[in-house]
């Protein structure tokens, strides 16, 4: 029998889409935020802002997720933000703007807020492993996902900041027969 | 403290947050080791002594599961209690980590109160 729809990976379907996806992320960001930097969070309907100082960087961290559910979180906030995590998460030590720790936090903050909400879901606990993190970091840069797959974002303000969270689920080709 | 703590993490960035919060739970060693991943980690146990091992799992080139397997193989640091620090906290994997030696698990992210808890019973022990 020939299959031409897309398969999709596991979870990828409406219990992804469910309002528990986006109800587990949140309660993972007010988490990670609150029990490492002492931030309260605030989900936002509106996007980040662009941001304030043209052509100042931005930094996007990506954990990927392997298993019952393959994809990706990706968290995306500006080189300021970045900045106050890294001193945050170091006690309020003040971090220079080239530091290479700030990409270190935020591999970090992706990696606790991908873990933190896959371990609240528990079709996806232990039936769904991560990858290290990916730091990118520049301006006017998209980021593209390969395999077609179903996108949730969710906008969070901390402090002064604001955060981006995606999570993708991917969809995948069955092998052609 | 007497002694010396090896934190063990591919974040440079987590092993300073580990040790900061350990100095804020009273926890604070005389001297500290750390390694970026389960090789450095047996290389540096093979050639030091240490008393508490505080060790993240998901690491490239030896992850911490692989560490805690090596540790038991080449008997090394005997009766040094380890603790997990990582984000995977299901339970399949707490059962791998204890059955593998690991004496505590601690899940990212954590506060000074879990590090209290988990880590002075071991050391008092």
């Amino acid at each position: 029998m020939s299959q031409s729809c897309v398969e999709q990976s596991p979870y990828c379907g409406a219990d992804f889409l469910s309002s528990e996806t986006l109800n587990r992320a949140d309660e993972a960001v007010a988490e990670v935020f609150h029990m490492m930097f002492g931030f309260v969070t605030e989900p936002v309907d509106a996007p980040c802002p662009t941001p304030p100082t043209p052509g100042s960087d931005d930094r996007t961290a990506v954990v990927g997720f392997s298993g019952s559910m393959r994809g990706s979180c990706q968290i995306r906030i500006s080189s300021p933000a970045a900045r106050a995590v890294a001193s945050a998460m170091l006690g309020g030590v003040p971090i220079d703007e080239d530091d290479d720790s700030i990409n270190d936090a935020i591999g970090e903050l992706c990696n606790m807020l991908a873990g933190g909400w896959k371990n609240a879901i528990p079709a996806l606990s232990s039936a769904c492993a991560l990858s290290p993190p990916t730091v990118i970091s520049g301006h006017d840069y998209k980021v593209h996902v390969r395999m077609p797959s179903v996108n949730l974002s969710r906008t969070y303000r901390f402090d002064i900041h604001c955060l981006q969270l995606t999570l993708h689920c991917e969809q995948v080709e069955p092998p052609g027969e | 403290m007497k002694g010396t703590v090896l934190v063990v993490d591919d974040s440079a960035m987590m092993r300073k947050v580990v040790l900061r919060i350990l100095k804020m739970a009273d926890v604070d060693f005389e001297s500290v080791l750390e390694a970026n991943d389960g090789l450095e980690a047996l290389t540096l146990l093979r050639a030091n002594s240490v008393a508490l091992i505080m060790c993240d799992i998901n690491m490239p080139v030896m992850s911490g599961l692989q560490l805690l397997q090596q540790i038991k193989e080449e008997k090394l640091a005997p009766g040094v209690p380890i603790v997990m620090v990582t984000t995977e906290s299901s339970e399949p994997q707490v059962r791998q980590a204890i059955l593998a030696g690991a004496r505590g698990y601690i899940r990212k992210p954590f506060t000074i109160e879990h590090i209290k808890n988990t880590v002075r019973p071991l050391l008092a022990a």
